[in-house]
């Protein structure tokens, strides 16, 4: 009878403290915001499987906690964001929105997100307004800040003895953020910038006149950001002036992107650029994730993929502390810290920034035949300058 | 700025190579609207249409018979196209035409969406062609020189054909009056299918030729189509010559404009368009009727 | 010749106490979407009055959508105009840069029109994008709404603002219409049928051109305005040509030269994009399909095809005239 009086107790232990989990177990409404039409359709494909990826490695270690996520697309232009950001916080009443890849769309969702008090993950748009002058208690960065890529890269060219340089990349916010930090960090270190050359945002056919420009500039090496299939182009076409034996290129890895490399072929070769992540970073960490992604999409991860698997892994963190609904996600998330695929990544508390090592790499022949990333440099993680945030209190 | 002489040859050739590969485009869908008084809007995507089957082919059999089967593949879809819809068009008007063209636009972009995915692409080209060859002490691009120089073959050719055989005679009756030219026995049905056909053909060409030095994207064909209306449109439509002037005036007023003055460069190439309207409403060349 | 017949005001009574009706009782999504719906009716009722009775067919509508977008933002913001001066004055200034785009094309017909108004929409498109005055790609945000609080109407809620920008469409159309009962309108209709005999009987051709342009881009302009509070951001993305392209494609579904078939048009198509790309990522190639069948069919538009059938029955109003099949 006692016996069963204490199994009786234990049951009833058991209930409570499935009364208490029960009460934790909740649902997480993830609004995932990124594009699915058009050219950037493959974006937005790679970002969620990754994402997904994420909620199904990490999703365990908060049993109890399930994960809705809704998916909207948006079409990479800036007003249609914003009406389905206002659609997944009003119709289906999220309590996380993560995703976002254009600049366009951060700047245009901002301050409806501010407004509305709904923790942002910011997982790969790079715009540096977003934990700058625009900084939000609500927006946390988990992916990368344009700065932040470009900033080591300019004081470690100066460091490897290039002098003159001549900067191209396209002209619109991205491409002018980019070359400036560059340009900032490249001549704080004794550096040397010839020109500055802009060209027309996704109306360039011909890279010629301004790579026979830089050849005529008499600068030791060009920085050139370009993404997409403006880095395809710009490569192909540099690489057929056989301009970089005398003139290489340098820039931030955007340019050779895991998810471009196997296009540029054998064009790509010998470009060194830096990024926050490379699918050949030697960790226990990045092989097993590397191993996850290919099982799952058949194919290497790039660097949206890996920003996608640890905006899950840290949304997972926050809800880790408890946290389930807006107020407690926001106030968790600018608080995670963890160690992913791409090294020990801490948030900055006065910018919400991401604070992550960056990697130099060299594009070389792999053992089959297609081109690879060789990492030559880790630069030590450093946190951007706060730019103008003031962040109001949490 | 350089004062250089060997830098403004380069940019020369870099002008030229860019006015030929728009030549190539332009002058089928100009001699389409010659004859047919229709601007074919989807010509951009048989362009890309072009660029894509020489990837493909390139890939399994290199690089040569890509160039080749890429023209063939394009113009046959020319002409099915041309049974499918743009004859059942013919009496409907060329606004009706237009539209129906922009339509495919849309269908042709998501349709290569399916076939090759959303990724661009990119093929290489063999190793001759991958140097520079020495140019009067100036080393240029192997490739881009072949670009030019398949431009100015395909001039000399067509000029050729339109200037000084049978068929071209019948053409150049045909854009000049077609209903006269049918009356004097010509078979102008048949004469428009093969003007299509060659259109596209040549369309095919120049997205094989383009494919090595950029990227082969599902959007390649829309970014490629204003500046190909915009040649023919300061040219004149319908006229060969207006073709060559149009070209060149595109490619050397984008490549000086680039060098010369980076941040007006795009907005230079509109500025000559409307000035150009504004001074000879059809064009530099316009046709007659 | 405009006219309404029995048809088109059944219609408009039907699309005005349908949108009045989910207006009043849809949730918040469904208000987006008729605030969309009526900001692109808007636009492609500006276009249908130039394009469809003065066969000025424009590839810069879009670009005057965001010259109206861009103007109130920064009237409002930069300079501190009420947002009522804001909107007056981005409308007058709209309807001004139209009207000498107009003036500039007048001699220009056909596709020569049609590249002309995509020249000067590219160079607006190209200077908003890479001025970093215009805010670049960026954009403008914290564009503000009208304070109608003096009438006890608070714009910042959806569906006031919603019924906001349905009472805009009304009072743009019973301007295009308006306009078309006019002698300017009735000369444009008879410029577009024959511009020799109307230069013969004197008329100005280009300056009759250039008023109806002007008019139909301060329309347009209503649209950007609207559109620009509806977000309360704006970006260069409103001004590329594809807008315009797309504004076409909706006059065309609808019915050219009809004014409410556009409405239908517009209806149409936003209503088909959110069903179409709910199931499949390859909705412009369903667009397109459907452009390609509406224009094969040979019916003008949608509307323009009901307006045939019934008219051929002999049911309803007089048979429509054969208006704009070569524009």
């Amino acid at each position: 009878m006692k016996f069963t009086i204490g199994a009786a107790f234990a049951a009833l232990a058991a209930t409570t403290c499935m009364t208490t989990s029960a009460a934790m177990a909740e649902t997480i409404k993830v609004g995932l915001l990124v594009p699915y039409s058009g050219v950037y359709a493959a974006m937005g494909k790679e970002i969620e499987d990754a994402f997904m990826l994420g909620l199904e490695t990490y999703g365990k270690e908060v049993p109890g906690v399930t994960f809705d996520v809704i998916r909207e697309d948006d079409e990479m232009k800036p007003q249609v964001g914003l009406a389905k950001t206002k659609k997944l916080i009003l119709q289906d009443e999220i309590d996380v929105l993560t995703g976002i890849v254009s600049s366009g769309v951060t700047g245009a969702i901002r301050d409806t997100v501010h407004a509305a008090q709904v923790p942002m993950v910011i997982s790969t748009s790079g715009n540096d307004e977003a934990t700058g002058a625009q900084c939000s208690p609500y927006i946390t960065r988990i992916g990368f800040s344009n700065q932040q890529v470009n900033r080591p890269l300019g004081t470690w060219l100066a460091e490897q003895g290039v002098k003159k340089v001549y900067t191209l990349a396209p002209d619109y916010a991205a491409g002018k953020q980019m070359t400036q930090a560059f340009v900032d960090a490249f001549k704080a270190a004794g550096g040397e910038v010839v020109a500055s050359e802009y060209t027309p945002f996704q109306k360039t056919q011909d890279f010629g006149p301004y790579i026979t420009n830089a050849k005529a500039s008499g600068a030791d090496a060009v920085y050139a950001f370009y993404a997409g299939g403006e880095a395809i182009s710009f490569v192909k076409q540099y690489e057929s002036f056989g301009a970089k034996a005398e003139l290489p290129i340098y820039g931030p890895g955007f340019l050779t992107s895991q998810l471009y490399l196997e296009a540029e072929g054998a064009a790509a070769e010998g470009i060194v650029s830096a990024l926050h992540y490379v699918p050949t970073i030697d960790t226990p960490e990045n092989k097993a994730f590397v191993e996850a992604f290919k099982a799952k999409s058949g194919h290497l991860p790039s660097e949206f993929a890996l920003q996608g698997y640890d905006a899950a892994r840290a949304i997972i963190e926050a809800a880790k502390t408890g946290a389930t609904d807006r107020a407690s996600l926001a106030a968790a998330l600018p608080k995670v810290a963890f160690t992913g695929p791409r090294g020990a990544l801490t948030i900055d508390p006065a910018t919400n920034n991401l604070i992550q090592p960056i990697y130099v790499y060299e594009i070389v022949k792999g053992e089959n035949g297609a081109t690879t990333q060789k990492v030559i440099a880790t630069l030590p993680a450093s946190a951007d300058p706060a730019n103008g945030c003031v962040m109001a209190a949490n | 700025m350089p004062i250089d002489p060997g830098f403004w040859v380069l940019q020369t050739l870099n002008a030229l190579q860019l006015s030929m590969l728009l030549f190539l485009l332009s002058v089928g869908l100009t001699v389409i609207f010659g004859l047919m008084h229709f601007v074919n809007l989807a010509h951009g995507s048989l362009y890309a249409l072009g660029a894509y089957v020489a990837a493909t082919v390139a890939g399994l059999a290199g690089f040569g018979a890509g160039v080749v089967v890429a023209p063939l593949a394009v113009a046959t879809l020319g002409a099915a196209l041309y049974f499918l819809l743009i004859r059942r068009m013919r009496r409907a008007g060329p606004m009706a035409q237009v539209l129906v063209t922009f339509g495919l636009i849309f269908v042709a972009m998501d349709v290569t969406r399916m076939f090759w995915g959303d990724l661009p692409m990119g093929i290489s080209v063999p190793a001759w062609l991958n140097g520079q060859l020495d140019f009067l002490g100036i080393e240029y691009p192997a490739y881009r020189i072949l670009i030019i120089v398949l431009g100015l073959i395909t001039l000399a050719a067509l000029t050729l054909v339109l200037t000084r055989t049978q068929v071209g005679a019948m053409i150049r009756a045909g854009v000049d009056n077609d209903q006269m030219a049918a009356c004097l026995g010509i078979n102008v049905e048949r004469m428009f299918f093969i003007v299509f056909v060659v259109g596209c053909a040549l369309a095919g060409l120049a997205g094989a030729i383009a494919a090595p030095v950029l990227a082969i994207s599902p959007d390649m064909g829309l970014q490629i189509l204003i500046p190909t209306l915009i040649v023919i449109v300061i040219g004149g439509l319908g006229s060969l010559k207006g073709a060559i002037a149009g070209s060149l005036i595109f490619g050397f007023v984008q490549t000086f404009g680039a060098v010369l003055a980076p941040s007006l460069a795009s907005i230079l190439i509109y500025a000559l368009l409307a000035a150009v309207l504004v001074l000879r409403p059809a064009g530099l060349f316009p046709t007659k009727g | 010749m405009f006219r309404h017949t029995r048809l088109r005001l059944i219609t408009l009574a039907l699309l005005a106490i349908g949108a009045v009706l989910y207006g009043a009782f849809t949730g918040y999504f469904g208000l987006e979407v008729l605030t969309e719906i009526a900001i692109l009716a808007i636009l492609v009722l500006s276009l249908d009055l130039v394009a469809g009775f003065g066969g000025m067919v424009s590839l810069c509508h879009g670009a005057l959508m965001g010259t109206g977008a861009y103007a109130f933002a920064m009237l409002a913001s930069d300079l501190g105009l009420s947002p009522a001066a804001a909107m007056a004055g981005a409308i007058g200034l709209t309807g001004a840069v139209a009207a000498l785009i107009g003036a500039i094309c007048a001699r220009s017909h056909g596709i020569y029109f049609i590249m002309a108004t995509l020249a000067f929409s590219q160079m607006g498109y190209s200077l908003v994008f890479e001025s970093p005055w215009f805010g670049g790609d960026d954009g403008l945000s914290d564009v503000p709404r009208p304070d109608l609080s003096a009438i006890g109407l608070d714009l910042n809620d959806p569906r006031t603002f919603t019924f906001w920008c349905l009472a805009a469409l009304a009072l743009a159309y019973l301007v295009a219409a308006q306009v078309l009962r006019s002698g300017m309108g009735r000369s444009m209709v008879g410029l577009m049928h024959n511009e020799k005999r109307l230069r013969a009987l004197g008329l100005t051709a280009w300056r009759v051109k250039a008023v109806a342009f002007g008019i139909s881009g301060a329309i347009a302009g209503l649209a950007g305005v609207l559109a620009a509070q509806q977000t309360q951001y704006i970006s260069p993305g409103l001004m590329a040509w594809t807008v315009s392209g797309e504004a076409l494609v909706v006059v065309i579904l609808g019915g050219l030269g009809t004014l409410v078939g556009p409405l239908v048009g517009a209806l149409l198509f936003v209503m088909l994009r959110h069903e179409v790309s709910a199931f499949t990522p390859y909705w412009h190639a369903v667009v397109g399909m459907i452009l390609v069948a509406v224009v094969m069919s040979r019916a003008n538009g949608v509307y323009g095809w009901i307006e045939h059938r019934l008219s051929v029955r002999g049911a309803h109003g007089k048979p429509i005239e054969p208006e704009v099949e070569n524009a």
